[in-house]
């Protein structure tokens, strides 16, 4: 692995993707990497991908350990913004445009005067928005229709519910990434009547041409790429605080909006139809204010929903594992010795894949339950000291910290792959890998080698970051699923007849689950058969559904 | 071959309409004229055994029933399916006394030979008298008993030898027999069986080594001591392994029958010897079925404090017949789909003066009874019956729930191309996600050379999609009942019926164009395939380990209530079967289980967790 043309190569091969930006850009995207995924060690991205350009790359290491320091104070500046984890998969949307979109391009502008110091006026004069660039809007206009056609079940949603409008009279104000998916998103809720107002949810993740799209054709934007801590709440603020506009829902994510309005402006907070909540974090958020008695509003936690979670975690993790090793390491599968740390759906998604491609997989498990499942599924099950000299890669997906500790990666061999597909980054013990004796070597983006004064190398992955998440992207496709999960829970509660939603968290129903897989059956040409009237007496089902009881497991 | 093809001339006119008489209650009572008493014994075996084998697509909605909801259509469908399901085997059975017949029953292949089909003959012409049999006691007719429990009976049809080919027809409760140590409190056939009996259980003893497991980690502390337990369950090697665990656990056992035909008599011989009082034989009348249980409970100073069942029956009898001994006991383990709806019931009408234990929705045991045995027996059905080679075939597969998915993977891996017909969105997606075409079957009929039914729906492949199927299509059902396949629309005129094999039918066409219907449309699990120990231990396990909780949870820990197993209890059952794979579980150090917020020993997971 640690060949130096392949070294070369990927130097090349970076500086030709990036040869348009400039260094400055790049960093950027670093940047947004490192606020995201909120991890100490994120400030070596700086580092590397810089020294990348530079193509010197004895001096990685130590332009590195320059970096790390200040980064490190940067860091703890902003704590609030530390303490924020948002959901795994709305960060991924990012990392997708990071490698696919040409996002970048429109944001090398030298402007570097603030947006909020701008007046900007979009053609039909109106100036109730705030991006970075209003200019640019038609380029974002067409990443917006580029996400459209992987997104086929916002669009059929358009055309069946258009002419009822379900939301029309719905004021929403919404805080989510502003990517060109949650712009089709945005763009739906206003085709079924919604007026929209919408702030980002990370100060790094909007893509500044889709927010100029979005704000020239009408939608209140507050939004731009590396705002500040303190941008970050005025935007908050602008979107909810407008005369004679209240909101009366709320499509959050992360819960910040939700919070802001309820410290800030609880009269208008009460007066709310609903929330609509899809990180783990916010919906966390909502449940201790459910339970402090807090909540004056219903809200849909639909992060739980079953077509979300199954994507999200056993679909989504079975391609990008694969994704995620080839792009970094460029390994070969067949025949090698992994070890899976964790059988839960991202375990079984990632040893279904590897499996596939003929590598030999062994699980770690704690819950006999799982350990059982995996023994069944042909799987190997072992502890990891048992196996950790012959292995070839080691993945962990667990949720646990310290699953692969310093004495275990001590007995590695040479050229083994450690990364990580589960929780954070606690899983791999990292900071026991920072000691004088081991030297690190910053091969490619993401990729370190971490060298044993005898010579014997561990590839360690992203750090021990989500390796899906900092190494490969998530397809449109799961995050259509996420936007229509939400669009279906917005029209529902706004819907509702009243009375059917109190002031608690609610899952989103299960026939809504149902409706949101059906949208999605027609890009696979899918086929559902339809129950018969004397059929569905016989199952005592209704025809449309839903069809199974709430503990199914699937 | 030539041998079957010779049987198969006498079948086709009078063939018998099982589906429609077991769909249609009505038709069944009009037959009630002639039922003969000596029926009756087929009648209760058949029910029992009817129940026993759980189709795996219809555990949902049943534990939906068993939560209180209505009863579909659907299910009660199902009970009378395995009503028919039984009656053939028990038709057979009582027909022929060796052993032979019982292996041609639960589990005909196409090895079986005249004696097999003669007694599908026999079934035919017995049709009438069993569905009376059937009406007359309707209160049996609403048992079902564990899926699995069936099973028992087939795999030891496979294993043990002819212990019941003795010639002596005078019934044990006559005979005066005494073990070696001079103990004559049991009943069963013959005393004199024993050490084939205790063969049989230590060959069971190999596949269970979780029971085995078990009795070594408790064996120091016998946390069963003091326990006397009462059961009824099928009296076959598996539980014979359970029961010897018990004791060896501390507790006292008194043993019955729930099924009156599907005791192995060698078994009960051997733990009869071992000092276990057992009252059972292989062919009880109902009276003796009910003789067994009261002879079980009615012992002079011992008086049961836990019970063991298997559908129900000796819980009723106890609650009704010796209500003293029923208000005092420690708690009851329950494990079939049946039984436990009683329970609900019970329980619902306040009359449940004990604690309940449900070990039939365990995490373990449904992912066993669905997921992967059927992906293990669709293969060996399908071999067994028709030795098709899947390499390259068509298979609609109707249905993706548990039963479907592992029944795709399987032919998948043999590199069948395979198509799903589903109702559910999400099933749907699931199945296209797993890179399987998600189609209506009337699209590809045409095209298919297989179709397997896991719906639990009725009707699913219809006349006119067999109309439009190719010759030699085959047609199967893995799901629930024998509803799925519309069996009641080929038998018209124009079809030709041939039985080439035991659970092989073509049906011809007047173009000479068959289809291969298998198993009547009923389960081909069911029908044409074994079910492993392995589940079997699975179940026993879980029972054992119920036991233990509800004797030693501390006073008010259970309220008189039915309760599913703490999900602990269902990782320890797991945990325990681990060693047969060489699995070694990794444990969580102090600090990474406060990390998670767990314990270290579990659980592991929230309840809601879908595994």
């Amino acid at each position: 692995m640690s060949d130096p043309a392949v070294e070369v190569k990927l130097e090349v091969k970076l500086e030709v993707k990036q040869a348009s930006k400039e260094v400055k850009e790049s960093e950027n995207v670093a940047e947004k990497y490192s606020a995201m995924t909120v991890s100490k060690n994120s400030e070596m991205n700086i580092g590397d991908l810089s020294s990348a350009f530079s193509a010197v790359p004895t001096h990685k290491p130590v332009k590195k350990q320059i970096q790390f320091v200040e980064d490190k104070q940067e860091f703890s500046r902003f704590p609030t913004k530390a303490g924020r984890r948002s959901l795994s998969r709305s960060i991924s949307q990012s990392s997708t445009d990071s490698y696919g979109s040409a996002a970048s391009y429109t944001d090398s502008s030298d402007d570097e005067t603030s947006p909020r110091d701008k007046t900007q006026v979009n053609s039909k004069g109106s100036s109730d928005f705030c991006v970075k660039n209003i200019k640019q809007a038609e380029f974002g206009r067409r990443e917006i229709e580029i996400a459209e056609q992987d997104m086929t079940a916002l669009i059929s949603l358009r055309k069946r519910a258009q002419s009822e409008k379900p939301l029309a009279g719905a004021k929403i104000v919404g805080c989510t990434h502003i990517t060109a998916q949650t712009a089709v998103l945005i763009e739906t809720l206003v085709a079924l009547g919604a007026q929209c107002r919408w702030t980002a949810c990370n100060i790094y993740s909007t893509q500044n041409e889709v927010a100029a799209a979005l704000s020239e054709t009408g939608v209140a934007v507050f939004a731009w790429k590396g705002e500040s801590e303190n941008d970050f709440w005025w935007c908050i603020d602008r979107c909810v605080n407008n005369e004679g506009w209240q909101p009366n829902m709320i499509l959050d994510d992360g819960g910040d909006l939700t919070h802001w309005m309820y410290k800030k402006y609880p009269n208008v907070f009460k007066k709310i139809r609903g929330i609509v909540e899809e990180s783990v974090t916010g919906v966390h958020r909502l449940y201790q204010l459910s339970k402090a008695g807090k909540l004056c509003v219903p809200a849909m936690n639909v992060n739980d929903s079953v077509t979300k979670q199954k994507f999200d975690n056993l679909y989504c993790c079975r391609e990008s594992i694969l994704d995620g090793l080839k792009r970094t390491t460029d390994v070969m599968f067949g025949g090698k010795q992994v070890v899976i740390c964790g059988y839960g759906e991202v375990g079984k998604g990632c040893c279904a894949a590897l499996k596939a491609l003929g590598s030999v997989v062994s699980i770690t498990e704690i819950d006999p339950i799982c350990a059982l499942q995996a023994c069944m599924d042909g799987f190997r099950v072992v502890k990891l000291n048992e196996v950790i000299r012959q292995v070839d890669v080691i993945i962990t997906c667990t949720g646990n910290k310290n699953v692969v500790t310093r004495d275990q990666l001590d007995r590695m061999k040479n050229g083994s792959i450690v990364c990580n597909m589960g929780h954070s980054n606690t899983e791999i013990d990292v900071a026991s890998l920072r000691t004088p004796e081991l030297t690190w070597e910053r091969v490619r983006s993401q990729v370190d080698h971490v060298i044993w004064p005898d010579g014997k190398r561990v590839i360690l992955l992203a750090e021990g970051r989500l390796l899906n998440l900092s190494c490969s992207t998530v397809p449109t496709f799961v995050l259509s699923i996420t936007a229509t999960t939400q669009a279906l829970a917005l029209i529902e509660l706004y819907n509702a007849p009243d009375g059917r939603y109190k002031q608690d968290v609610y899952l989103l129903p299960k026939k809504m689950d149902e409706y949101v897989a059906s949208l999605h059956l027609t890009t696979f040409d899918a086929h559902l058969t339809e129950l018969s009237d004397d059929q569905a007496k016989y199952l005592g089902l209704n025809k449309n559904g839903p069809f199974k009881p709430n503990y199914y497991r699937y | 071959m030539a041998e079957e093809i010779d049987q198969t001339l006498p079948l086709p006119d009078e063939y018998p309409e099982p589906c429609e008489d077991v769909v249609n209650g009505d038709e069944e009572e009009e037959n009630n004229k002639d039922q003969s008493v000596k029926c009756s014994p087929n009648l209760l075996q058949m029910l029992k055994a009817a129940e026993s084998r759980r189709t795996p697509q219809s555990w949902d909605r049943d534990r939906e029933e068993a939560s209180g909801t209505e009863e579909t259509e659907a299910q009660k469908t199902d009970m009378h399916e395995r009503a028919a399901v039984q009656s053939y085997c028990s038709q057979c059975e009582s027909r022929s006394a060796s052993m032979k017949k019982v292996y041609s029953l639960v589990n005909i292949t196409k090895a079986k030979d005249q004696e097999a089909v003669q007694s599908i003959c026999i079934k035919q012409i017995q049709f009438n008298d069993q569905k009376h049999e059937f009406n007359k006691r309707p209160a049996n007719t609403g048992r079902r008993s564990l899926s699995r429990s069936i099973s028992q009976s087939s795999t030891d049809s496979y294993s043990s030898a002819c212990s019941e080919s003795s010639e002596d027809e005078s019934s044990p409760r006559d005979k005066l027999q005494a073990t070696s140590k001079g103990l004559s409190d049991f009943c069963i056939k013959n005393i004199q069986q024993t050490e084939f009996g205790r063969r049989e259980i230590t060959i069971a003893e190999q596949e269970m080594p979780a029971l085995m497991i078990l009795r070594k980690r408790a064996g120091g502390e016998k946390p069963l001591a003091g326990a006397k337990v009462m059961g009824c369950t099928h009296i076959t090697p598996q539980t014979a392994v359970l029961m010897e665990t018990l004791s060896r656990l501390g507790a006292q056992c008194r043993w019955a029958a729930c099924n009156i035909f599907s005791t192995q008599n060698a078994v009960a011989a051997a733990l009869a010897e071992g000092g276990i009082s057992v009252f059972a034989w292989k062919g009880e009348s109902e009276d003796d079925f009910w003789w067994c249980i009261d002879r079980c409970v009615g012992a002079e100073s011992w008086q049961p404090n836990m019970i063991l069942d298997d559908g129900g029956d000796l819980t009723h009898w106890i609650q009704k017949k010796y209500p003293s001994i029923f208000k005092k006991l420690k708690g009851i383990v329950e494990e079939s789909v049946t039984g436990i709806y009683r329970l609900y019931q019970l329980s619902k009408a306040g009359r449940l003066c004990v604690p309940a234990m449900n070990v039939n929705d365990s995490v373990t045991k449904q992912k066993f009874d669905n997921l992967y045995c059927c992906k293990e027996s669709v293969l060996d059905g399908l071999k067994r019956t028709t030795d098709v080679m899947f390499g390259g075939k068509q298979v609609v597969v109707c249905g993706y729930g548990e039963v479907g998915k592992g029944c795709c993977a399987a032919l998948k891996a043999l590199g069948a191309v395979v198509n799903v017909t589903e109702a559910d969105p999400i099933c749907a997606l699931q199945a296209c996600m797993d890179g399987f075409r998600v189609i209506k079957l009337g699209e590809v009929v045409r095209q298919v050379d297989m179709v397997i039914t896991c719906t639990g729906n009725k009707n699913v492949v219809g006349r006119e999609h067999m109309d439009r199927m190719k010759n030699g299509c085959i047609v199967c059902n893995m799901g629930h009942s024998n509803t799925e396949i519309d069996l009641v629309s080929l038998r018209t005129a124009e079809l030709r019926w041939e039985r080439v094999r035991p659970q092989v039918d073509h049906v011809i066409w007047p173009d000479g164009r068959r289809i291969v219907l298998l198993a009547e449309g009923r389960l081909l699990n069911l029908s044409c395939s074994t079910v492993p120990s392995f589940v079997l231990s699975i179940t026993a396990t879980t029972q054992a380990l119920a036991l233990i909780e509800l004797y030693s949870a501390p006073e008010g820990r259970y309220k008189q209530d039915v309760y599913l197993l703490p999900k602990k209890m269902d990782e320890y059952v797991a945990s325990l079967h681990l060693p047969t794979f060489d699995a070694h579980l990794t444990e969580l150090t102090d600090e990474q289980g406060k990390y998670l917020g767990i314990s270290k020993h579990g659980p592991y997971k929230p309840n809601y967790y879908r595994y």
